[in-house]
């Protein structure tokens, strides 16, 4: 027993991916659950508009951060800030109570704020006399009862945020892993050759791959879709084209990484490592589970880095708040450009396997020395 | 044979539900012997082989291996390379002697920590297995099979895709064992191997149809061979008459048939039809279509 | 015959030959060519369609795969490329199917609708039926549904596959799943087959079988090159190259090997001392031991030893022991 242990540890010490897999692993774990991930949302950001809003600017101290104020606008620019998730909450100040705007996809941000405004009002209604010039007075007007409305999602509940997030997951399994192991398959049976010698026109090949992948996506798509409205009730209130274009990059995207990690791998093992390697931080660290405001700066920047953090944005915005593409355009240029970095990356590896290997490819070792017990 | 034999097999059968996988085969393998073992895919060698080594039960006959049914204890005298090899890609020929020593729980002769590879295969001792060329990854495997010293070893295909040169060395290795007193069954589908046996068992359809040495079992079997000028014309002729027909170079050979058949066959092509001994393999052909008579050949 | 389609040099780098050299080229492995001629007697249009490589180089990073190796390959024969693992025939054979561009060197080889290739993985989808695999390979040619039908329909039969069409060409064994990548290959009527270890590990029923198929191919005017560590492949070949670590030790037809064979053979019943047991090896029980014949000691302890005729086996074997010895590493 003892030489079996001795012989798995040293098989274990050449299996690199394993390697990585067990320690990164861990130590992402560690550090996004222990240290960068949170429900607590810190800063809440808001938007005021109306007559008093430098008075509402000054009443709203931590955790609210005004970054937008706009004394001239009303309701209408107020609401649109929210929808284009520019800011989590608005304030629209005016004759008679102040109207508080909290964008309710933004689960925590919600409640979170819904809990200050609350300390906030507690606050004021205890402390001093209404004094009109001084900044009491500002806090009276905040403290006159605020009427607040929660926008989007209204209920708070999750299923209304979660929905739209699956739907990036599910474009993220199919595209990566299932797109990895299809493609990997083939340089495992050795079938690669023998496409590599047929009349067939690299582009046939590579599409002939995804397109079956492509369709299945979208398929599993308009089921997470079609339940998630049908039975869960989630909304889609804006326009299905924007989501349709954004799911469509999202997923030249996925399958792009996908037909590159199969590109790397030698077998479905090693395809599936590598795919579950990319799966697991964005759903970690794409505001998926987390949000992204609550995510600690150190780790934050990471979430930039990831498709499915943008694909997020587009489908929550798309779907709760009818978020038009114009102010989708971050999300939908990154898309844009990571896609075509993809794509043309995945195309050349691909088209690499099926030219015939020149001088370039010397590294190569001849395929004749991995013949044994491959006839049984 | 005046010794025991090493392994015996007695009227062995072996069934899976309807299929008779062996069928009441007799085979004996005695020390110093080497004994082939022929097949086509499907007559139950693997079968036969699983069952020398207790990895399978009968379900008729006795297998007695050294005087006793298969154990444990047996099996470590025994060394067996199957086709993968049975090596760890991934760990090196002096790694993969240390698991199988401390497996089989003998002190590794040789010196140092070469764990008892041979003096040839030391350059190669640090090396990945999964790197190194077929012919050093057979030798590897031998010298791991042989270090524990075995009775009886038991080699499926022992020099698959080596060259001849190569072969011929890694049969002086098998030759040498057997001198040194241990039995060796070999299964092989190449005649050129099974020309290095003392001694060769046929098997088709999980049965023994022939047994002895080659010239035994060719005995005085004969194919008829054509040689015409248009060679693909004598081809199609003799398989519109339902010929099994081989190509030899420049001739035809047609092992299944008597040449007063071929003749009319071939009709008014000019060509010569004579008879001539039968190869190891047109006999095995024969005995084994025979075997076969009224199944698809698998 | 069969159409004859562009031939293509595909050439390299700037030591490749121009297209006039093929006639000269030939005469290196020439023998294989003329005979090629007489062994196919008066079958027209053998002469024309020539395919083959002259003077390929390929090398991996710094080991050398195939060095000056030149292959003809005439319409209608089979020519073998034999070697053990590591010989350089699979990267010879990719050479021909166009799979692998050599460093240095010329291929000659048909379009690639006419050539078909079954490499050394067999090629086939282990989660495909037979019928599909097959359906496959012949849409990706361009055939039309008919012909594809009806010309599997009888390879298979001859094979013995019909039976199997609807099973996973997963679950078929060995020898059938061979016979399956050789029909898959050859199903579009190519004028160039390269079939890569078609038999090995293959059992004898089935490799009759397969040889049936080659044979088919080879009547029907295609040229098929097949790569074998096994001699007796090779001699039902017209025409045999013999390769050793990426060196060419051999060509000919099999009769022209053999009859090539520097020194002379004697059978000894055991293994010689000294000197000689470098070129002795292990045959039948008993051993051969290879007299060079050229300059050197003649061993006059002949005893019981008598003189043999050399087949295949020892001529090859005596090759490869020529180039050990001469390179000082017996």
């Amino acid at each position: 027993m003892w030489a079996m242990i001795i012989k798995e540890f040293r098989q274990l010490r050449r299996d690199r991916r394993t390697l990585a897999m067990m320690i990164v692993m861990p130590v992402l774990l560690l550090v996004v659950l222990g240290y960068a991930a949170s429900f607590d949302v810190k800063t809440i950001s808001v938007a005021v508009a109306g007559p008093q809003a430098g008075a509402a600017q000054s009443a709203l101290r931590s955790p609210f951060d005004v970054t937008l104020s706009s004394p001239g606008q009303g309701r209408s620019w107020a609401q649109d800030q929210l929808r284009d998730g520019k800011t989590e909450m608005a304030v629209v100040t005016g004759a008679g109570r102040p109207l508080v705007l909290i964008d309710g996809s933004q689960l925590f941000a919600a409640r979170a704020a819904l809990t200050a405004l609350a300390g906030l009002e507690r606050g004021a209604g205890t402390s001093g006399t209404a004094d009109p010039g001084s900044a009491g007075g500002t806090s009276a007007s905040l403290a006159t009862a605020p009427r607040v409305i929660i926008l989007y999602n209204p209920g708070l509940t999750t299923s209304d945020i979660m929905i739209p997030g699956l739907c990036g997951v599910v474009l993220v399994f199919v595209g990566t892993i299932i797109t990895s192991l299809g493609v990997v398959r083939e340089r495992q049976s050795g079938t690669l050759e023998q496409l590599a010698v047929m009349p067939l026109r690299p582009r046939d090949v590579f599409l002939g791959k995804i397109v079956p992948y492509f369709v299945v996506a979208t398929v599993d798509l308009a089921i997470v879709l079609g339940v998630g409205i049908a039975i869960f009730g989630v909304p889609f209130r804006g326009s299905p084209a924007v989501f349709g274009l954004g799911a469509l990059l999202f997923l030249f995207v996925t399958l792009g990484i996908g037909v590159l990690i199969s590109s790397v791998s030698q077998n479905q093992g090693q395809a599936i490592q590598l795919a579950v390697m990319t799966l697991l931080p964005q759903v970690l660290l794409s505001g998926l589970i987390f949000p992204l405001s609550s995510i600690a700066a150190g780790v934050r920047w990471i979430a930039y880095l990831l498709p499915l953090t943008y694909f997020n944005e587009i489908s929550r915005g798309v779907m709760l708040r009818a978020e038009p593409i114009a102010a989708l355009w971050q999300p939908f240029l990154f898309l844009a450009l990571l896609g075509a970095v993809v794509v043309t990356g995945a195309t050349l590896r691909f088209r690499g396997y099926l030219a015939p290997a020149g001088r370039e490819h010397s590294g190569r070792k001849p395929a004749a020395v991995a013949t044994q017990g491959a006839r049984a | 044979m005046t010794a025991a034999p090493l392994a015996q097999c007695l009227g062995v059968t072996r069934r899976f539900g309807h299929f008779t996988a062996v069928s009441d085969v007799n085979l004996q393998v005695g020390p110093g012997e080497i004994v082939g073992l022929l097949g086509a895919n499907g007559a139950g060698k693997t079968t036969l082989i699983k069952m020398l080594l207790g990895l399978l039960g009968t379900s008729e006959g006795e297998v007695a291996l050294f005087g006793e049914p298969p154990s444990r204890q047996t099996r470590s005298r025994i060394g067996y390379v199957p086709q993968g090899l049975g090596l760890y890609d991934d760990l090196s020929p002096a790694e993969n002697m240390q698991f199988s020593a401390a497996v089989f729980e003998h002190a590794s002769p040789g010196a140092g920590d070469q764990h008892g590879l041979p003096e040839s295969l030391r350059p190669y001792a640090t090396d990945l297995v999964g790197s190194l060329p077929l012919g050093v990854q057979r030798r590897v495997a031998f010298a791991q099979a042989l270090s524990h010293q075995p009775d009886l070893l038991i080699l499926d295909e022992p020099t698959s895709g080596v060259d001849p040169l190569g072969r011929a060395r890694l049969w002086e290795t098998i030759a040498e064992t057997a001198d040194a007193g241990a039995g060796v069954l070999v299964t092989t589908h190449y005649m050129e191997e099974a020309g290095e046996c003392g001694r060769l068992v046929i098997m088709a359809d999980g049965a023994v149809v022939a047994q002895g040495t080659a010239g035994q079992i060719i005995g005085s079997a004969q194919v008829v061979v054509v040689a015409a000028e248009s060679w693909s014309t004598a081809f199609a002729r003799l398989e519109a008459a339902g010929l099994q027909v081989a190509l030899a170079g420049r001739g035809l050979r047609v092992p299944d048939a008597d040449p007063a058949a071929v003749r009319r066959a071939l009709g008014d092509l000019p060509a010569t039809v004579r008879q001539v001994p039968a190869t190891l393999e047109e006999r095995f052909f024969q005995l084994a279509s025979q075997g076969a008579a009224g199944k698809a050949v698998a | 015959m069969t159409g004859q389609g562009d031939r293509r040099a595909v050439s390299d780098t700037s030591q490749a030959p121009g297209h006039d050299r093929p006639a000269a080229r030939a005469g290196l492995t020439g023998q294989a060519a003329s005979s090629a001629g007489s062994a196919t007697g008066g079958e027209a249009g053998t002469s024309s369609s020539r395919f083959g490589a002259s003077e390929l180089f390929v090398l991996y990073g710094k080991t050398v795969a195939l060095s000056d190796v030149s292959l003809s390959a005439p319409a209608g024969q089979v020519t073998a490329v034999v070697g053990g693992d590591g010989a350089g025939k699979t990267t010879l054979l990719r050479c021909l199917a166009g799979s692998l561009a050599p460093d240095s060197g010329t291929v000659w080889r048909p379009v690639k609708e006419r050539v078909g290739y079954l490499p050394a993985s067999s090629g086939i989808y282990p989660d495909l039926t037979v019928a599909e695999n097959l359906d496959f390979r012949a849409k990706g040619y361009g055939m039309t549904r008919q012909a594809a039908r009806e010309r599997a329909a009888d390879y298979l039969d001859r094979a013995g596959l019909t039976a199997a069409a609807g099973r996973l060409a997963g679950q078929l064994s060995g020898g059938m799943r061979q016979k399956l990548a050789v029909i898959a290959a050859m199903l579009h009527q190519p004028e160039l087959l390269v079939l890569d270890e078609p038999t090995t590990g293959v059992d004898p029923v089935s490799r009759s079988g397969l040889w049936w198929l080659i044979a088919r191919a080879a009547a029907d005017g295609c040229a098929v090159v097949l790569a074998t560590s096994y001699l007796d492949d090779a001699e039902r070949c017209a025409g045999v190259l013999v390769l050793d670590a990426g060196l060419p030790l051999a060509s000919g037809t099999p009769d022209e090997i053999v009859a090539a064979m520097p020194g002379t053979l004697r059978e000894v019943a055991v293994r010689p001392d000294g000197e000689a047991a470098a070129r002795a090896w292990r045959r039948g029980g008993h051993w051969r031991v290879w007299e060079p014949g050229f300059g050197g000691a003649q061993q006059p302890e002949a005893i019981e030893a008598e003189q043999i005729e050399p087949d295949l086996q020892d001529a090859v074997t005596v090759a490869a022991l020529g180039q050990l010895l001469s390179a000082g590493r017996a």
